[in-house]
């Protein structure tokens, strides 16, 4: 494919990583290359992963992963799995065979799956990490999770891909002497991962989101150790031109656990030679009720407009009641092959669930078809072009969102404090079901609850502790689904 | 048993009934149903896809269970996305990407539960509206044309319903000679006879006499298929069974009966053996979304802890996606459902694949054995099933009706 393509063979493990094209040979370019893991579809390379959610990607049960997703992998984040771990074994753990997080997550083989400690983006936790340990947050509450037992759980669930422990803390600027710590706490736990030789799982050393003088040590060690690692995994992109530009780590894969905000500052990480993404604003965009149409580096179809597009557009508006069109013009998922806006438009309207899950379909299409684009671009040496171009044709920014979300309960979300009133309000107001707080099976029995709670979602970022402990003990006081 | 066919001919029909087979000992049926978007097979249970989806599955998911005709409201789809839209987009066919047959309800019955301030008058059902409040009237004609807008295979007439347990006869006589009154305005008003099908429904509560009545009155009116409704409000099952037997006895063999709302197994399967044909409920789909998964030896609640650690399926041997292993089955366990339950929608999605598929293939099991003539014995095992082979635990009421078209549980 590329006239340049160097091949770095098999790395230990079961995964390998070929460079197939960089435009200049220096470290920080955009670059081609292909993920290999044994079992697993090839992963093109600049791509994305999902960011799951108690291993399933929101919205969609895995037979529509299977049938419609063009993704290849999901993030899923171990504090989803082990809220069980204070009284006992978490169940995980038990599942029978050879890929226990695959086999109890039902995902469809050909899946590359992803184990991070953390959800992207995590909750602050109360509490700092010590020397041995992180601070996590699962469903039950904050627990703390020793390096030990997170190199455990990754020997035992064998993902795919696992990001290694990082001291990372969440939501609070860390000081001089805490950052001095970082590097010496990540470069221990991972020395420990790495001692417990993981068989069946990729290691990916973590770059700390700190200045890199701060981590010279810990990135020095990882040049040193490179050929025991199988990636890089940045929570700062800004951190990838000072990482050693040794040939021993450039051929790593690098992936991204930053949350880019907006297709334009995925581009600038794929231009630092970012290599895969997880992209919390594909999921935020479908709960918002936003269908995502953009497309690199111009539209498909010619634009009379001057102006910056939008990226996406709002599903909410009544505009598209009647609309026969698709989501996007040039999508070809399922969602806007089978399907229109209208119909999408009267899903959201009417809160049934199936709006959200056809969103999800196209947002995640969208991201496929967005990657796609930019390996062509690469190869044809135009990515820089093409960036510039996609820079003048779109907004920079995520359209707002104006409509409500979907119904959600749990633990990672918030409610907005006693202020803000209901937000999820009865899709049907003043009729007499749900009036008296709850429906009534066949048997004109009330039951408790619906499968849907009344809270708002949003990030929980910066809010008060206090506060977050009252909102999850609210939510995991009820007993309904 | 040889096939027999029918084509009512004094009132247009888009549909065509053949009748398979016949119980030789219950009154149970098999027979194919003919709609115009594709062949149905009875005895069948409907999925209510209320507003026009299925609890999170896609229109393809819900063929995948093998279902061919599901449920809308037109109540809800009144409401949104409201006629013009409909009349816009072309129909709920178009609008929800449903290849196959539709049913929908007057939306009579819905406002009436729905609303507190309903009331019923000659002229039809006056409610306020649930946008601004205003008094609004839905007629029998207006229910009919908004079925022809939504363009749904079936369509139901307008019916004045009460609850069977209602004690005021008078009122019950006069819901039932409205609602034949309200027929014949649908009759009348209905624009699409060649392409819809206008199902009557018989009312008049738990009295046998009054069933009666209606009946004749109804099946007089000739209409494609016949509904049994005012069932299924907390009456007695004994009574229930009474009703459906009496009225089963008084229709006509080759048009289709449909009773409305039910949807327990129990239920069916004994409403079967009375000589019903088709049935809907939103149960089993409402159920799957408080972590219920039916099963042939009862509900489990998959949020128990006990399933926390179970690695087994959803239920033994099930044919659904969700639970089949292997090509295009999930094999998902108990543990995963349980692990999703109340923390992730896909979760309830999991279940309603599963409870949908348990229906559909209760019912096609059904057919099977009624047209290899062992019903008897498939209600047999079906009790047995369902209460580990404790007779003690089988209800009285299901051994009295069955009794009735003679099988005996207890024998
Ligand atoms: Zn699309
Ligand atoms: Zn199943």
């Amino acid at each position: 494919m590329a006239p340049n393509t160097e091949s770095h063979g098999q790395q230990p493990g079961n995964m390998s990583f070929e460079t197939l094209k960089s435009n200049i040979q220096h470290t920080t370019t955009a670059r081609l290359g292909k993920l290999g893991i044994s079992g697993r579809k090839d992963i093109e390379t600049p791509n994305f992963f999902s960011i799951g959610s108690r291993g399933v990607v929101p919205h969609l049960t895995p037979d529509v992963i299977s049938a419609h997703a063009q993704f290849s992998g999901i993030h899923m984040a171990l504090e989803d799995f082990i809220e069980r771990a204070t009284t006992g074994t978490p169940p995980v753990m038990n599942v029978p065979g050879d890929s226990p997080l695959h086999t109890f997550t039902a995902l469809p083989s050909h899946f590359t799956t992803l184990l991070a400690p953390r959800r992207t983006p995590a909750v602050s936790a109360p509490t700092g990490n010590s020397n041995t340990a992180i601070s996590i947050f699962t469903s039950t509450g904050f627990q703390v999770l020793p390096n030990k037992a997170y190199t455990t759980y990754i020997t035992k669930l064998s993902p795919d891909l696992a990001v290694g422990l990082a001291d990372v803390p969440y939501g609070t600027v860390p000081g001089t002497k805490r950052i001095a710590k970082m590097g010496d706490r990540t470069e221990t736990w991972l020395t420990e991962l790495l001692a417990a030789k993981p068989e069946r799982t990729a290691i990916f050393a973590p770059i700390l989101p700190i200045d890199s003088n701060a981590q010279s040590e810990y990135l020095n060690h990882l040049d040193d150790i490179a050929d025991r690692i199988h990636g890089l995994a940045f929570y700062d992109p800004n951190t990838l031109p000072d990482i050693p530009a040794t040939t021993a780590l450039t051929r790593l894969p690098r992936l991204s656990l930053s949350e880019p905000r907006s297709p334009s500052q995925i581009l600038r990480q794929i231009a630092l030679g970012m290599d895969i993404f997880t992209i919390p604003f594909i999921n935020s965009a479908t709960d918002a009720g936003i269908a995502l149409d953009f497309s690199f580096p111009s539209p498909k179809t010619k634009s009379e407009s001057t102006a910056p597009l939008p990226l996406g557009t709002d599903m909410w508006a009544a505009t598209h009641s009647t609309s026969l069109l698709p989501l996007s013009e040039s999508c070809t998922c399922y969602a806007c092959t089978a399907h229109h806006r209208a119909y999408i438009q009267h899903l959201l309207s009417a809160k049934e669930m199936l709006g959200w899950a056809l969103l999800q379909i196209h947002n995640h299409a969208m991201l496929s078809a967005f990657f796609s684009a930019i390996r062509t671009s690469i190869a044809a040496g135009t990515f820089e072009e093409d960036s510039d171009v996609f820079a003048r044709v779109w907004e920079s920014e995520m359209p707002e969102k104006t409509g409500q979300g979907p119904r959600v309960r749990g633990y990672h979300y918030k409610s907005e404090g006693p202020g803000e009133g209901k937000k999820n309000k009865a899709a049907w107001g003043n009729l007499g079901v749900g009036v008296d707080g709850g429906e009534k099976d066949a048997d004109g029995k009330v039951l408790e609850g619906g499968l849907v709670p009344t809270e708002g979602r949003g990030s929980w970022r910066g809010r008060g502790l206090r506060r977050r402990l009252r909102v999850y003990r609210e939510m995991h006081s009820r007993t309904s689904f | 048993m040889a096939s027999e066919s029918f084509t009512p001919v004094s009132m247009p029909s888009a549909l065509r009934f053949d009748l398979l087979a016949r119980c030789s000992t219950t009154k149970a049926r098999a027979a194919n149903l003919t709609l115009p978007h594709g062949p149905v097979q009875l005895p069948l249970f409907m999925p209510v896809a209320t507003q026009a989806s299925l609890k999170g599955l896609t229109p393809e998911q819900l063929e995948a269970t093998g279902c061919r005709l599901c449920l809308n409201n037109t109540y809800h789809l009144g409401l949104k996305p409201g006629q013009e839209v409909l009349d816009k987009i072309g129909g709920a066919h178009k609008l929800q990407g449903w290849k196959h047959n539709i049913l929908t309800d007057s939306g009579g019955f819905q406002m009436v539960s729905l609303l507190k301030l309903a009331q019923i008058t000659e002229q039809g059902v006056r409610f306020l509206s649930p946008h601004d409040g205003t008094p609004m009237l839905l007629t029998p004609e207006h229910s009919i044309n908004l079925q022809n807008t939504i363009g749904s295979d079936i369509i139901m007439q307008l019916d004045d319903v009460l609850v069977t347990t209602s004690p005021d006869h008078a009122r019950m006589r006069e819901a039932m000679l409205r609602s034949v009154r309200w027929l014949d305005r649908c009759i009348a008003a209905h624009a699409n006879p060649t392409t819809q099908n206008l199902f009557c429904i018989i009312q008049g509560g738990l009295d046998l006499e009054m069933r009666a009545e209606c009946c004749r009155e109804m099946v007089a009116r000739d209409t494609p298929g016949i509904a049994i409704g005012g069932l299924s409000g907390g009456e007695a099952k004994a009574d229930y069974c009474r009703v459906v037997n009496t009225c089963t006895s008084l229709l006509p063999e080759m048009k289709p009966r449909y009773v409305m709302g039910i949807g327990y197994p129990e239920d069916l399967v004994v409403s079967v053996a009375l000589g019903a044909d088709m049935f809907d409920c939103v149960w089993p789909t409402r159920t799957a979304r408080f972590g219920n998964a039916i099963t042939k030896y009862g509900m489990l609640n998959m949020r128990h802890a006990k399933y926390a650690s179970d690695f087994g399926p959803v239920e033994e041997g099930c044919g659904c996606v969700c639970c089949r292993k292997g090509e295009g089955g999930l094999n998902v366990t108990r543990a995963f459902v349980h692990h999703l339950a109340a923390k992730e929608t896909v979760g309830a999605h999991l279940l309603t694949m599963h409870n949908v598929w348990y229906q559909l293939e209760l019912m096609r099991n059904v057919r099977k054995a009624i047209l290899e003539d062992r019903y008897p014995e498939f209600l047999k095992q079906f009790f047995k099933d369902l209460h580990a082979g404790d007779k003690s635990m089988y209800p009285d009421w299901a051994v009295e009706a069955l009794k009735t078209v003679g099988v005996d549980l207890m024998e």
